[in-house]
């Protein structure tokens, strides 16, 4: 009979020998495979080797144990191991799903070998369970990992450095021909990104457009006064800037 | 068009205010008296003339601080306005009253006298309650300055105690603990020499890290020292994936240096920089004091993946920009860059002078 073989993925090298070292005292005819460094080599090893058993570290850089799971498609049996995630291990705990937290227990460990010894006897079923929590869990760390999608930060050249601005310290953005200019707490830059551009990349809770050529970060406007024929100035806090609003976007200010 | 004008500097009103107008009232009641007795004029008719002329001043003062043309300032444009009306508002009231004879009237000498007088009176007192409304004004003006500048300083304070409290309740992060304690646990099971440096690194960190109100006995190589600890417990837990190097800084011992903050950016430049990337990269810390301005510069430089343009900022960078300008003043900056060819390089500049 063919031996049973596992693969190991975990970004952290002390981690994985250490859970070599453990299977080799409580499965010494289990085979192990090359290690993981990442998601990517986990995949890429898995098909190459085809292990029976996988065990994932959830956090791991370029994909992560969810998403290799995913991917796996329940072509292995899958055991997860976490430090803290503990979104995870609430998710986990409701069953279908074999999971290990570091420092791994070795009594614990010794319940999950046991397990797998059985499972991996019986063929590999499809199980909607395990399927729904992933999915869940997937969603779940990419909507930690980008909440929203709106312009956070602002590239522009400044001396021979390409500064980073955070849009909260911006004050305008004015178009200047082809180019943009930023003025921000503590200087102005030109960047390539258009007026257009920014109006759609930028939160429009905290940014409006006011003219053709004029995007106002809406926490440094200190007063707003209605000129004539439908039109508007806003004065800024801490500076001098006077800023017209055009009648085709005075709408956004009706209701101060 | 410039989108943009300066503000002119204008009152914000053409009219003068109602407590103006009765100064102006009383006083012109109290100065037609006199003037009555001395030229035995009807006291009704010296009163319509002086009250006249004493509006007519009052209303140009206002005007001129409304509608002053560009080139002048607010005082000089009040005065000229005020001198330039005496002898219209004066003339004005000969009109008024002599009709067409003005001319044969202001022929007589007496009359002629009595009005230049007028005038002369009326330049006198109206620059007198010019400058005295002025004085006002600006009093007031310095005042209304005065509460501004203590609200913005109340805002700060409040701003730095917030951050305080924030980084009281910054928790040492459950992750980075229990992923470490499985590396020390590790070390020990294999019996490696390194379990106790480890370990004794791990300590110094937690009790650096552990949340405390003063942070009066940090300096600047204490915050170096925390920063070593941390990049090496990281540096154990990825050695393949992440190189670092801490220089000294000249005279770190002496300089105060608010608990955590270069350890945020080292911590920021590990966990959005290096543990995303699979091929890792490196972080520099280092800093420099400029020898003729005293002003000194940290950096904190990594290799890693960079910054997405949605990358969320966090609160963290906003926090520790207002700790560093609550201990070293407005002057501070936190700057990002990008590095070449790739990472970020965050730079803290200031002036350790304002506040020793």
């Amino acid at each position: 009979m063919k031996p049973v073989t596992a693969l190991i993925a975990d970004d952290e090298p002390l981690l994985r020998e250490r859970l070599r070292s453990h299977l080799a005292a409580l499965w010494p005819e289990l085979a192990l495979t090359d290690d993981a460094r990442n998601g990517q080599e986990a995949l890429e090893l898995f098909e190459q080797c085809r292990p029976d058993i996988v065990f994932l570290d959830i956090h791991m850089p370029g994909l992560n144990g969810i998403e290799v799971a995913r991917a796996l498609a329940r072509r292995a049996q899958l055991v997860f191991v976490t430090a803290y995630e503990h979104y995870a291990v609430e998710a986990f705990g409701q069953g279908a799903i074999d999971y290990l937290v570091k420092p791994i227990d070795a009594g614990r460990l010794a319940d999950t070998v046991q397990r797998l010894q059985r499972q991996v006897a019986l063929p590999l079923q499809a199980s909607h369970a395990l399927d729904a929590v992933l999915d869940q869990l997937a969603g779940r760390m990419q909507q930690r990992a980008q909440p929203r999608q709106w312009l956070q930060w602002i590239r522009a050249s400044v001396g021979n450095s390409v500064r980073l601005i955070p849009v909260e310290q911006v004050r305008y953005l004015r178009a200047e021909e082809k180019y943009t200019q930023v003025v921000w707490e503590e200087g102005e830059a030109l960047i390539r990104k258009t007026i257009r551009e920014l109006a759609e990349q930028l939160d429009p809770e905290r940014f409006v457009q006011t003219h053709r050529s004029l995007i106002v970060n809406l926490s440094c406007v200190s007063m707003v006064v209605r000129g004539v024929n439908e039109t508007a100035e806003l004065h800024l806090r801490d500076g001098d800037e006077v800023l017209p609003v055009s009648r085709s976007y005075l709408h956004h200010f009706r209701q101060m | 068009m410039p989108p943009t004008t300066s503000r002119p500097r204008t009152a914000d009103t053409a009219w003068p205010t109602r407590q103006q107008a009765l100064k102006v009232a009383v006083f012109t009641l109290l100065l037609s008296w006199p003037l009555h007795r001395l030229s035995g004029t009807p006291y009704h008719a010296v009163f319509g003339r002086i009250g006249f002329i004493g509006m007519a001043l009052l209303l140009a003062y206002a005007a001129a601080g409304r509608f002053k043309p560009h080139w002048l300032g607010i005082a000089a444009a009040r005065l000229m306005a005020v001198v330039l009306t005496a002898p219209i508002a004066a003339l004005a009231t000969v009109l008024a009253t002599q009709g067409a004879n003005f001319i044969t009237y202001l022929g007589e000498r007496q009359a002629l006298l009595g009005q230049v007088m007028m005038v002369f009176l009326s330049i006198f007192f109206g620059v007198l309650f010019a400058l005295a409304a002025m004085r006002k004004e600006r009093k007031q003006r310095e005042r209304a300055d005065r509460l501004q500048t203590q609200l913005e300083k109340d805002a700060l304070e409040r701003e730095l105690l917030d951050a305080r409290l924030r980084l009281l309740q910054k928790q040492i992060e459950p992750h980075f603990l229990f992923n470490t304690l499985a590396n020390v646990e590790a070390l020990v099971a294999s019996g490696s020499d390194n379990a106790g440096p480890v370990l004794r690194h791990l300590i110094a960190y937690l009790r650096a890290a552990m949340p405390r109100l003063g942070d009066a006995d940090a300096t600047l190589a204490t915050e170096l020292q925390l920063v070593r600890t941390y990049l090496q417990l990281m540096h154990l837990r990825m050695p393949d994936r992440m190189q670092f190097s801490v220089s000294d800084v000249a005279a770190a011992e002496t300089l105060r240096f608010p608990a955590m903050a270069l350890l945020t950016l080292v911590e920021n430049a590990v966990r959005h920089g290096i543990d995303p990337s699979m091929d890792g990269g490196s972080i520099e810390v280092g800093g420099r004091r400029d020898p003729v301005s005293g002003r000194i510069t940290l950096w904190v430089s990594d290799t890693g993946v960079g910054m997405s343009e949605t990358a969320q900022p966090g609160t963290g960078l906003a926090n520790l920009r207002t700790r560093l300008q609550g201990c070293y003043g407005a002057g501070t900056r936190l700057d990002l860059h990008e590095a070449t060819p790739r990472g970020v390089r965050v730079e803290l500049h200031f002036d350790p002078g304002v506040k020793p």
